[in-house]
């Protein structure tokens, strides 16, 4: 008896220390979600308490912002277009405003969500080129763009209202 | 009248909600700039620049463009998708190590590297660390699907949030 409970405090020992190599643990609850809610999930973005993504779900991507305190997605009306395909995102750290860049109609955009006004809007780059990859600063009102520009590659600074 | 001032307030209006925008800051010789990584405080940007050839990660200060010393970082290359903690105290980036890519998250402030093997075992392919840097997201590939991990590093990392301790110090000279 008192060896099984060796063995058993052992196996319980290395199971712990598995799951807390180097000190981090797997957030299981928000896995699980994060699994059951998409058949497949990238280009994820965080913020305080947000997870921005795109989700694919019956062979459509979608931008999902999921507030990480209940993992319950959160309403992004209008982000969404049938004919547009997302390439890269960044949500701000409070979670108010979601810099994109996607494809329409053979274009290039870089696009700014508004949550508080539910308003996609796009974002003029200037001189002109061809957006890549975004990040938004906390409160997003800065906005780091990778920019395609006569053959090379460039990062512009946009501060936003 | 009414409907011209209308007209002069909405044009003003469209230009102000555009935004100003600028190059960002880089060095002499003006390396391509990839990848772009802003602390949440928007003082610092972290982005990829190829130094002879590899794929690195660089920190610049915003305003200035000064680039700042990265103690472990200047090998393990290809670097890539680079992600800043709220006042840029921590920078993780996926790195390489023989065979393997390795997230490596670098503590400003005590000099520390925390290499990060992800519990699943499976390769990071774009990682986002939260703005207090107590989670971190982790895109990886499984059986043909991407998937997106997150990780809680509380017992890691100290938090790193808005009013927390500043990330530059004295003894951290500009390159």
């Amino acid at each position: 008896m008192k060896k099984r409970c060796i063995t058993s405090a052992l196996l319980l020992c290395f199971v712990a220390l598995g799951c807390s190599q180097n000190g981090i643990r797997p957030m299981s609850r928000v896995g699980a979600s994060l699994r059951r809610s998409a058949e497949s999930r990238r280009l994820p973005s965080m913020g305080q308490r947000w997870l921005a993504s795109l989700a694919s779900r019956n062979g459509r991507e979608r931008v999902e912002l999921i507030d990480l305190s209940n993992d319950t997605p959160v309403p992004l009306n209008g982000i969404n277009q049938a004919d547009s395909q997302t390439i890269s995102l960044s949500v701000s750290g409070d979670g108010q405003r979601i810099a994109l860049v996607r494809q329409r109609e053979e274009r290039t955009e870089l696009m700014l969500y508004r949550r508080n006004a539910s308003a996609l809007q796009r974002l003029p780059i200037n001189p002109p080129g061809v957006p890549r990859s975004v990040s938004l600063n906390g409160n997003g009102r800065l906005l780091a763009v990778q920019v395609s520009r006569r053959g090379r590659w460039d990062v512009d600074l946009i501060r936003l209202p | 009248m009414p409907q011209r001032l209308l007209l002069v307030l909405l044009a003003l209006g469209m230009v102000a909600c555009e935004g100003r925008s600028t190059r960002a800051p880089s060095g002499l010789l003006s390396p391509q700039q990839q990848d772009p990584a802003l602390s949440g405080n928007g003082r610092l940007l972290a982005v990829i620049e190829d130094q002879n050839g590899r794929p690195t990660v660089q920190l610049r200060n915003v305003e200035g463009g000064g680039s700042l010393r990265l103690r472990h970082l200047s090998r393990h290359q290809p670097h890539s998708s680079p992600s800043l903690s709220w006042n840029g105290r921590y920078l993780a980036v996926i790195t390489q190590r023989g065979n393997q890519r390795l997230v490596l998250i670098e503590d400003r402030l005590s000099g520390k590297a925390h290499p990060l093997r992800l519990p699943s075992g499976r390769d990071p392919v774009q990682v986002s660390l939260a703005p207090d840097a107590r989670k971190l997201a982790i895109q990886t590939a499984d059986q043909g699907r991407w998937r997106v991990e997150v990780i809680d590093l509380s017992r890691l990392l100290e938090p790193d949030g808005p009013g927390g301790k500043r990330s530059t110090t004295p003894s951290e000279p500009n390159r």
